[in-house]
């Protein structure tokens, strides 16, 4: 998972530090720094006073911004490689800029902790704090009503089978609305997952409103005391205003308790346009990022949740029902910085 | 593709306000040309390779005669653009198994359907064998396509192997022309599938073996087509779901690394919406210059060549007649934004307000006409308010709506007289595409 990008950024990071450090040694006389750069914001650029206290009494270093130009460009190639969107990797250097340059390295501190931290910092502010399903689905009244949007082919229908398979696994009640009435063998699709799987469908036929659907889906559940709604939708593209407008009928109708966005972990610079789109139009509580098994990047990961700021709740893995990942911030950007992470 | 066309057009345009393009000039134009190609989704390493080049080709190759250096400049982004997308991927007319690749949810199913309407509409047998045995659901979505359009479908939902039903189908319909095998949807990491489909190319001995690309795809497509042309060797690829804002920068890159070419681009939900892919037309659309070829390819197949006079329209004789008529062709054309994307328009802003009309507006527009004497119709300045009364009762409707009618045929007027001078001439002419970017006579 994320292979890719964990190997570039384990790359940067020592780039990054070998240039600080470098920079550090070029600054024998570390005192001579301080003068060149007038003091601005206390904050990023301490003045001279500080900074000879520092030097003497904490005999820390500090980061300028020369120091960390050409690593952090680097940085930024590898995360448009890693197909993070072009505004997104601009944001995530500006903000590991602000956390490096001026900060003060104590002399005995190692470079690469001081790097790390920038870097994870970064990371973790993109990334948000995740979501934890079953727990939110304890605390909230029941049923809890889950629809699902997106642009066309991304894996929706999968999706609400997989996710339908995990909370059965947890113990909830679930019943799945064939809300998707466009395409052509959609409600065959999502009937044969909700069959294997043992779950409730409610489905009309090809064609139908898909508000209804899912409005009858949220009486059965109401009726038969279902613990989860899941209600899958039609692809659509944020563009046609028709079929937006009809997403926002599904809303006003059925009331969901969550709205997920899914989308594909493989989608370039216009991940960031459509999840923006649809965050808009309909909102969007949570995100799902299918198809993470071919993707050894993840760079869409952190476009979307960079650009909407919410959530991403799983990451789809495989084919099979159980290919369904709770995600973790914490642990993926441990995972992506490698160990010694402190 | 819109915001990746304006962007370059934008780098280009700076370049032309240029007073002197030097080092620095060129510089600042191949920044701003990555730019725009990474945000469209082109793999990075090949924009890289594209900048050097253009980079390197205007500092150092000499002046050609006539040409000041900003021309010069300009030629060597277009050629290298020209590269980058190679040349169109062969399509004969003739007896063919075609076998369909490509990544999950990339639109196989669908784009497997529109080429069988593709092929049916020039007038070959087609038929198509569903090999998905793994989604649920396929096979019905399939057959319910081709049912539509009336061409076999051969497969089983029940099946689970692919390879025996591919070899039963291909003798069950073997009588057909044009025989085009949709695959289930797999990537690169799936060894077993990966086989799978080595094993399928093998038994229906494809004559075109097709990688069917999102617009949306980003810097893993390379590594995708690579593998897929490793394993069966693509020698096209397809670009679907175009009517998004994914600018298609995957697929080009896929493209590039499968050397082959681009066969279709599906940009659209119902069967008809694909398109013929020219490389020349794709980049001249891109940077501004219009798709003349495409629009008469269009035309001609709406079979309304000698409805609407494309001359008098593009000389700025516009009544609302031809409003008439266009919006009739319209229906069987695909939408405005797509037509007037192929007109040569330079680097011209349309007002957005020229697509915001739906089809139902159309239909009611139309409406309104048809109460409308002839004389209005050639001359609509004839038109007051007592008119315009009249019209609206005779078509049941508001005066208001007549006025918005009116307000839509001159917004249409002022777009097509700005076409006047832009293009007219030729499918392509370089010599005033440069002009126009040069900002000057």
């Amino acid at each position: 998972m994320f292979s890719g990008l964990r190997e570039r950024l384990q790359a940067a990071r020592n780039r990054l530090a070998g240039s600080i450090g470098a920079a550090a040694e070029a600054a024998a006389p570390p005192a001579e720094q301080p003068r060149l750069s007038p003091p601005a914001t206390p904050q990023k650029n301490p003045t001279l006073a500080d900074k000879v206290k520092i030097l003497v009494i904490d005999r820390e270093l500090v980061v300028s911004e020369k120091n960390v130009a050409e690593a952090l460009d680097e940085l930024e190639m590898t995360l448009l490689e890693s197909d993070v969107a072009l505004p997104v990797a601009d944001a995530i250097i500006a903000d590991i800029r602000a956390g490096l340059v001026g900060k003060h390295r104590k002399i005995g501190e190692s470079v690469d902790a001081l790097v790390m931290r920038a870097l994870k910092t970064a990371l973790l502010n993109v990334l948000g704090k995740g979501l934890d399903l079953p727990a939110y689905i304890r605390s909230h009244e029941r049923p809890v009503k889950i629809l699902f949007t997106g642009v066309n082919g991304t894996g929706k229908t999968t999706t609400v089978a997989k996710i339908g398979a995990y909370l059965k696994k947890q113990g909830f009640s679930v019943v799945i609305g064939a809300g998707d009435t466009y395409r052509a063998g959609a409600i065959e699709q999502i009937c044969v997952h909700a069959e294997r799987l043992g779950i409730k469908i409610i489905e009309h036929q090809t064609g139908a409103d898909p508000s209804a659907v899912l409005f009858d889906t949220v009486q059965y559940a109401v009726s038969h005391k279902t613990d989860v709604v899941l209600a899958d939708t039609a692809g659509r593209f944020h563009t046609k205003a028709n079929l937006m407008s009809q997403l926002d009928k599904i809303r006003r109708v059925m009331k969901p308790d969550l709205i997920i966005y899914v989308d594909e972990a493989v989608a370039g610079n216009d991940a960031v346009v459509r999840a923006a789109e649809f965050d808009r139009t309909v909102g969007a509580d949570a995100i799902v990022l299918t198809k993470a098994d071919m993707d050894s990047r993840g760079g869409a990961a952190i476009s979307i949740a960079h650009t909407i700021g919410k959530p991403l709740l799983f990451l789809g893995t495989g084919q099979a029902y159980e290919d369904i990942m709770p995600f973790e911030p914490d642990a993926v950007v441990e995972d992506l910085l490698g160990s010694g992470v402190s | 593709m819109d915001t990746l066309s304006s962007s370059l057009k934008d780098a280009l345009k700076k370049l032309a306000g240029k007073a002197v393009v030097d080092r620095a000039a060129v510089d600042e134009l191949v920044k701003n040309l990555q730019r725009a190609l990474i945000s469209a989704d082109v793999n990075v390493k090949l924009v890289m390779e594209l900048s050097k080049a253009i980079r390197t080709r205007s500092l150092d190759e000499e002046l050609p005669k006539n040409t000041n250096v900003r021309e010069h400049v300009l030629r060597i982004v277009y050629q290298e653009l020209v590269r980058l997308v190679f040349a169109t991927a062969d399509l004969k007319l003739e007896p063919q198994v075609i076998l369909m690749a490509g990544l999950q949810g990339s639109g196989k199913t669908t784009t497997t359907a529109k080429i069988a309407r593709y092929f049916q509409k020039k007038g070959m047998k087609v038929g198509v064998i569903c090999a998905d045995t793994f989604r649920p659901g396929a096979y019905g979505q399939l057959s319910t396509l081709c049912e539509k359009i009336n061409v076999p479908c051969f497969g089983d939902p029940k099946a689970t192997d692919a390879r025996k039903i591919v070899r039963e189908g291909l003798v069950a319909i073997k009588d057909l022309e044009v025989i085009i095998v949709d695959t289930q949807g797999r990537h690169a990491l799936e060894p077993d599938l990966i086989q799978e489909i080595i094993d399928l190319n093998a038994i229906t001995k494809a004559t075109h073996r097709w990688l069917v690309i999102d617009a949306a795809l980003g810097q893993q497509a390379s590594e995708q087509a690579r593998r897929f042309h490793e394993a069966i060797g693509i020698d096209g690829v397809i670009i679907t779901k175009m009517d998004g804002t994914a600018k298609g920068g995957g697929a080009l890159s896929a493209v590039a690394e499968t050397k082959s070419g681009i066969v279709f681009i599906g940009a659209g939900e119902t069967i008809e919406n694909l398109e013929r892919f020219d490389a020349n037309g794709f980049i001249s659309r891109l940077l501004g210059m219009g798709d003349l070829q495409a629009l008469a390819e269009k035309v001609q197949e709406a079979q309304m060549a000698d409805e609407v006079d494309m001359e008098a329209m593009m000389k700025g004789h516009f009544t609302l007649r031809d409003m008439y008529k266009q919006l009739e062709a319209l229906n069987k054309m695909g939408p405005l934004k797509q037509i007037m994307s192929m007109l040569p328009m330079g680097n011209m802003q349309l007002p957005e307000g020229v697509y915001d009309v739906t089809s139902t507006k159309m239909v009611r527009y139309r409406i309104l006409m048809d109460s409308m004497t002839s004389k209005e119709l050639d001359d609509p300045g004839l038109i007051n308010s007592s008119r315009m009364q009249r019209i609206a009762r005779g078509a049941g409707g508001t005066p208001e709506e007549v006025r918005e009618l009116l307000k839509y045929y001159k917004m249409m007027h002022k777009t097509l007289k700005g076409l006047r001078g832009a293009g007219g001439g030729g499918k392509f002419n370089m010599q005033r595409l440069m002009k126009r970017f040069s900002g000057m006579q």
